[in-house]
């Protein structure tokens, strides 16, 4: 990723836009630059702060599955490759902010890191900055949020073991997640100190599609991508154990894309097992392992199966990170609450000016949100250099 | 045709904010790109592996 290098490229990350005044060609933002409690210049990245840090927290990054320090990078590789300290977790923080108060200071100083850090990179003091800029247009790129599926009640979530989303279970077969990219049941080390040692494999996967889309209850449109993203995260398991025995649950498979179908037929011939039928329900069976209740439409019969792991492709939904944010904009939302676009002008949204791309506007997925992206930059350059034609012509 | 430095506020560092940054700026905008989180990438970075591919997802 050459973002972080770009000479044309200001990278704010850590941030948030507060405030937009004025039109197409003229827009004044008012963007709130978090603090970091960390100096960006000085870190140089090395994490000895967060080797030594002593409070422990579950990590967003890892879906919850492990943990991360109070001071953290949010992904090994991330840009920029700056630590952060998480103000509500970090003790030191809390410590001063009590002392400030004057409130009874029940917490204990800890102040490790500034200790550690060879840079003099701490900052318990940072305050948020607040800058402003002046655009001549506006990208929204604010994406998707990933539909909880708790309020299903009858699929468990939450509630029966190992029954998880798919969003978590891409960071249990990562190299860089909690397990290294071993495929344990997350019964068996979460919210553990530390992974035990000989646990068994998983074996059993069942993938449980079209949870909270194209269902009334919740949203009834297709979040599109993730047939393709269940398929794929079998094949992965079974790439990495043979032995593993994936089932895929769903109404029909949507495998509509370049090389899509062809991907799908692969993972047939690999053995994944693809079941026509909506599941009904999951429940907890006597290991304590979830068992599936589904009905196989092919034989027209109610059948149940245990398995390891259950994953729910839940929906992608409208971002409420972005609401907030769509709301002071003006955009308007479509009937789904993603932001609305027409037809023939598919990256314009209802205000002149501002665009969208990506999953901002509906499901897409990534090699379709790059090139909404790229048409996007092409129809910002359009209109902003037919603005600038216009006011040289005046 | 201009002299005059174009500048464009990008909000959101997933994949589709990263990818109309490096387009704007290869064409000579200046960007801003604002990103809420400590890092750009989106949901694409706690990706495995990516359909249909299987290509690494960072
Ligand atoms: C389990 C799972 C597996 C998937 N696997 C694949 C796959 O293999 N192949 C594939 O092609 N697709 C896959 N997808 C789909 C893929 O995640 C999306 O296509 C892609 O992430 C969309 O990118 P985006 O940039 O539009 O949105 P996002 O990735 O959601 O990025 C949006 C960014 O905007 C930021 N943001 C939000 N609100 C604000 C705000 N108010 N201010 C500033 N920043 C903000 C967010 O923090 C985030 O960084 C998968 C999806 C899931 C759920
Ligand atoms: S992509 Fe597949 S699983 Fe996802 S909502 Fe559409 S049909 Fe259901």
């Amino acid at each position: 990723m050459d973002v972080g290098r770009h000479p044309k490229i200001e990278l704010l990350a850590y941030s948030e836009v507060e405030e937009v005044e004025g039109d197409l060609g003229a827009f004044e933002v008012t963007i709130r630059k978090k603090a970091r409690y960390v100096d960006e210049s000085k870190c140089t990245g090395c994490g000895a702060c967060a080797e030594k840090c002593p409070t422990r927290v579950p990590d967003s990054y890892n879906e919850g599955l492990g943990e991360r320090r109070a001071i953290y990078r949010y992904f090994a590789q991330g840009i920029p490759s700056v630590y952060t300290i998480d103000p509500n977790a970090c003790r030191h923080i809390a410590w001063l902010r009590a002392r400030e108060e004057g409130s009874n200071v029940k917490v204990k100083k800890c102040g490790i890191c500034e200790k550690i850090c060879q840079a003099k990179a701490i900052d318990y003091l940072q305050q948020d900055r607040i800058i402003q800029r002046k655009v001549d247009a506006i990208v929204l790129a604010t994406g998707y949020e990933v539909m909880n599926p708790r309020d299903i009640t009858e699929y468990g979530y939450g509630k029966v073991p190992n029954v998880i989303t798919a969003i978590e279970f891409e960071r249990l077969l990562s190299a860089s997640g909690p397990t290294s990219g071993h495929l344990y049941r997350p019964s068996d080390f979460v919210g553990k100190r530390s992974i035990p040692d000989h646990l068994p494999h998983a074996k059993r996967l069942a993938f449980v599609q079209c949870v909270g889309s194209r269902d009334k209850r919740y949203s009834i449109h297709c979040s599109g991508f993730c047939c393709m993203h269940s398929i794929k995260e079998a094949i992965i398991a079974k790439e990495h154990d043979s032995e593993v025995e994936a089932w895929i649950f769903g109404m029909d498979i949507r495998a509509v894309g370049k090389g899509f179908e062809e991907y799908r037929l692969k993972a047939e011939s690999m053995g994944i097992r693809f079941i026509r039928g909506r599941v009904a329900e999951i429940t907890k069976g006597k290991k304590g392992l979830p068992v599936v209740w589904y009905e196989d439409t092919k034989t027209r019969r109610v059948q149940s199966e245990e398995f390891d792991i259950v994953i729910l492709a839940s929906a992608c939904l409208p971002s409420k990170d972005a609401s907030l944010l769509v709301e002071k904009l003006g955009v308007e939302l479509d009937s789904f609450g993603f932001i609305k676009t027409r037809p023939f002008a598919p990256f314009d949204t209802t205000r002149e000016g501002i665009f969208v791309c990506g999953c901002a506007r509906g499901p897409a997925d990534i090699p379709e949100s790059v090139a909404q992206a790229s048409s996007a930059a092409a129809r910002v350059a359009q209109m902003v250099m037919r603005e600038s034609r216009k006011a040289v012509a005046q | 045709m201009n002299e005059v430095e174009r500048h464009i506020l990008v909000i959101g560092g997933g994949i589709a904010g990263i990818q109309a940054s490096l387009d704007l700026a290869e064409m000579g905008f200046y960007v801003h790109l604002v990103e809420r989180l400590p890092s750009i990438g989106g949901k694409m970075a706690q990706l495995d592996k990516t359909f249909p591919t299987n290509d690494c997802a960072i």
